[in-house]
């Protein structure tokens, strides 16, 4: 991500709107040539990449792209302190002999060029190595030692990126719409979303979509930014799921090239807006009961579609999202949720949630190994929508409860 | 009968399931978690008005410590300090305590540790405060387990100094532990960012200090809801006699050579050419954003380019070291602070004169260790940037030479305050080096409020402006 001050966008109509980076021949080309310069400064200061990186800036009209892409690799970057002689030792010596009398030019380069034939080194050095060797700790003075650098399309995305994210640093709070989508990776966002620390307020149902309004416990109470950097780091988690809008309401930065000073701002994304995540895609990872069952399902000749993960069960201060959803041609449906192997506090809460859903249309599926008493749960409440397994889950059992319980969507 | 209700802490803010009648007005209901939420300060709020109301409660949010804090040294506070301390106490001891900078508020903070003996945090703008609160601490309360938060240090201690920043980013973890807030240069923390460690904090008692609380953008008033209202307050004079010792101050003008001369000139000519084809007054606040936006466009970019070269070089010029070097020589048996406005001159002085330096990039360590050197007399000279503007401790310096100056009034006062130590026999000396026929001369006259009464030039040449 970016500091503010690197960031590009415009305001227009009270949207704001980040600068898009195409892979044009001219910012691939810009890409390309910072990249060469940080290639060109392995094993140099940092102080000469800042240097190079500078006159590549000078005079061109996108330096702030420039000096956006130099951030991105400089954070990709390893830099590590690079001089033969001890900086903290050199000080010490140095400042010690300077005591005495008043500091003058004149007096360093005696003390500097002593130093010079006391210090020990395993080659002769000169005054002028032992004052550079004086601050060689600095962060200017340390050098690049790792570098793996991406390709200029690469480079160009994060930056695309790095500027959307910066718009939701002054975000107060942000509200996904997520439409109709199978799978739709809503336990990836769940995991980010607690990951981050943000809280979620969920509507909707599977058929139409779910709004998804994200904020912090803070937001209460006033319109705080505090938050905003969470939701930029989430957005790149987001970019993995499909079919959504994004809008955020943000709180204005007072901008001296800003004519107008609107009371707020806002930013819209949508999934289709061609952004690229470089967090790594969320693994499709089911258990063995789940891909089993799926397995099953599939040869069965049934009129009823499975379809996994696409539905969230808002509960208050909560949200349930169920592992299938039962899907009948003429429009019932009914969710799935299969409680395997759980420690006893997490089935009960699961329990507690279903509960307090009131939905009469979630089909429970226990394990017969689960010692439902120790953990202190009643599945009667469940009724009628309960199935018991052994090993298996048998797919018959299922379609049987899902026959009777199933619901007009709405 | 049924347990009582319980309070708990969320991520920096007050739950309760089922708030009882007596304190829901305190309260906001969370339609999210479906329970009732306040924000972390509102804590003393709450248990006193359950406690008048008696209305029992199970508290799972406070998880505050009892310390035993006997001062170690006996040294007799100053009137102005026990008067500060009594003042906060009367008010429930939450409030602000203004001290100029010298006047001993760190003392009177261990005052207040000490008669208020819970769990504290600490919260310091710098590292180099955090490093000298460290040290005061340390030698106040030996037997105390003191930490810090913030440059590389990560501590969970009873007593905890944490910087601004890292306090904010660790509100949520901080804000049941401690009982006592302490909030140095208080002015700081009504910021948008920096204002959620007093609100998320449960701490009842609060104290901040400050030499000079006010804020350009007015929100000092906000401190009377994050910390309390200012309970006692002493000016510069009422100390004069007290702890600060006299002082004189004296300004000297330095001219640019005619090379830089020559050099300044053109960039400013550079500067005022584009200004005056671009039509733009940066007298003025607008003109400056103008010349901002303008900066968008090569030309501009350039032009603004000038400006700032023409600035350093009306502030780093090779004069101002010939006269340090002659200052320096001329009081050789007292310890001098010199002052700079950016680093790269402060390394180039600590190179070039090997004097001993402090910037932001010094190690937290290093930066103790010259400042103890320095206290101790092992080391006459130091040369700093502005890191040591805020209320650090350096006691004994009677020389400061100040070679380059910005024109807002609290860092003026609080570098000032540097020098202005209760020492015997002392005479401070504070030297402003400006350069003579430059901006900095009007920066350093707005600065003692004659602006405008000495020049007068055409209003594009006006580099008085923002920044």
């Amino acid at each position: 991500m970016l500091p503010t001050d690197l960031l590009r966008f415009r305001i227009k109509d009270g949207l704001a709107l980040p600068y898009r980076v195409k892979p044009t021949p001219t910012n691939l080309k810009m890409a390309e040539l910072v990249i060469a310069t940080y290639e060109g400064n392995l094993g140099k200061r940092r102080l000469e990449l800042k240097g190079q990186l500078a006159e590549l800036e000078a005079g061109r009209q996108d330096w702030k792209a420039v000096r956006g892409m130099a951030h991105l690799l400089g954070n990709m970057s390893t830099f590590e302190t690079g001089v033969s002689l001890e900086p903290g030792i050199v000080r010490a010596r140095a400042f010690a002999l300077a005591q005495g009398q008043p500091p003058s030019r004149r007096r360093t380069h005696e003390i500097l060029e002593q130093l010079a034939r006391e210090l020990p080194s395993p080659q002769p050095i000169s005054a002028h190595d032992v004052q550079e060797a004086l601050y060689g700790d600095l962060e200017d003075q340390q050098h690049l030692t790792v570098f793996d650098p991406p390709t200029p399309a690469e480079l160009c995305q994060r930056l695309e990126l790095a500027y959307a994210q910066g718009m939701l640093y002054r975000a107060v709070n942000l509200i996904i719409t997520a439409r109709r989508n199978e799978p739709a990776h809503y336990k990836q966002i769940l995991r980010y979303l607690k990951l981050f620390g943000l809280m979620a307020t969920v509507e909707g149902d599977a058929s139409h979509g779910f709004t998804l309004t994200l904020d912090g416990p803070m937001s209460l109470f006033q319109n705080t930014t505090r938050y905003g950097l969470a939701m930029a780091k989430f957005l790149p988690a987001l970019l993995h799921v499909t079919k959504w809008d994004l809008s955020a309401t943000l709180k204005p930065i007072k901008l001296a090239w800003l004519e107008e000073h609107d009371s707020e701002w806002s930013f819209q994304l949508t999934s289709e807006d061609g952004y690229v995540s470089h967090y790594k895609p969320p693994e499709e990872h089911d258990s063995a009961l789940e891909s089993g069952f799926t397995e099953r399902f599939q040869k069965l000749d049934t009129p009823w579609q499975l379809e996994r993960e696409v539905d969230l069960v808002p509960v208050p201060g909560s949200v349930i999202l169920p592992d299938f959803r039962l899907v009948h041609p003429e429009g019932r449906s009914a969710l799935v949720e299969i409680v395997g192997y759980w420690r006893p506090d997490y089935l009960r809460k699961k329990f507690d949630l279903l509960k307090k859903s009131g939905r009469q249309d979630v089909i429970v599926c226990i394990s017969e190994r689960l010692q439902l008493d120790k953990a202190g749960v009643d599945p009667s409440e469940l009724g009628d929508r309960a199935v018991w397994f052994k090993g298996v889950l048998p797919p018959k059992d299922v379609l049987a409860v899902a026959e009777r319980i199933a619901v007009e969507a709405a | 009968m049924a347990r009582p209700p319980s309070l708990t802490l969320s991520r920096g803010t007050l739950v309760m399931y089922d708030a009882p009648e007596a304190v829901m007005p305190l309260f906001t209901w969370d339609a999210r978690a479906q329970c009732y939420r306040a924000r972390g300060q509102a804590y003393r709020t709450v248990m006193e008005t359950l406690m008048a109301a008696r209305v029992p409660v199970r508290d799972q949010a406070a998880d505050f410590q009892k310390l035993t804090l006997p001062l170690a040294r006996e040294t007799p506070p100053y009137p102005h300090q026990i008067r500060g301390l009594n003042a906060w106490k009367r008010a429930g001891r939450q409030g602000v305590v203004v001290l100029p900078t010298g006047g001993g508020k760190t003392f009177l903070a261990q005052l207040a540790m000490r008669d208020t003996p819970r769990s504290t945090l600490i919260c310091v703008p710098t590292l180099d405060l955090m490093g000298q609160w460290y040290s005061g601490l340390l030698a106040a309360f030996p037997d105390a387990n003191i930490g810090l938060l913030g440059g590389g240090s990560r501590d969970e201690t009873p007593i905890l100094i944490a910087t601004y920043d890292s306090a904010t980013r660790y509100a949520e973890e901080l804000a049941g532990r401690y009982a006592l807030l302490i909030c140095d240069e208080v002015h700081h923390l009504p910021s948008d960012f920096y204002r959620t460690i007093a609100e998320m904090s449960l701490a009842p008692y609060r104290l901040g200090l400050s030499a000079t609380p006010k804020r350009s953008d007015g929100r000092e008033a906000d401190l009377d809801t994050l910390i309390g209202p200012i309970v006692y307050s002493a000016s510069p004079d009422e100390l004069a006699g007290n702890t600060l010792a006299p002082y004189h101050e004296e300004i000297i003008k330095v001219r640019l050579s005619p090379n830089e001369q020559a050099k300044y000139d053109d960039l400013i000519r550079q500067r005022n050419d584009f200004l005056r084809q671009s039509n733009i007054n940066i007298g003025s606040i607008d003109g400056w954003k103008d010349f901002i936006r303008a900066g968008s466009t090569p030309q501009g970019r350039a032009a603004m380019l000038a400006h700032n070269q023409a600035k350093n070089l009306a502030y780093g010029t090779e004069g101002k070291l010939r006269v340090m070097e002659e200052l320096l020589a001329n009081h050789a048996d007292e310890r001098a602070i010199i002052f700079n406005r950016d680093n790269a001159t402060v390394y180039r002085i600590s190179r070039e004169f090997l004097i001993p330096c402090i910037t932001h990039e010094t190690p937290v360590k290093e930066r103790h260790a010259t400042l103890e050197k320095f206290k101790a007399g092992e080391y006459q000279w130091l040369v700093t940037a502005n890191v040591l503007d805020e209320g650090v401790d350096v006691p004994e310096a009677s020389v400061a030479i100040v070679l380059s100056g910005t024109a807002t009034e609290r860092q003026y006062i609080q570098r000032l305050g540097r020098i202005l130590r209760r020492s015997k026999n002392k005479h401070a000396v504070l030297y402003e080096v400006i350069t003579e026929g430059t901006s900095e001369e009007r920066v350093s006259q707005r600065r003692r409020g004659l602006d405008g009464q000495a020049f007068s030039e055409p209003d594009w040449e006006n580099v008085n402006a923002p920044h």
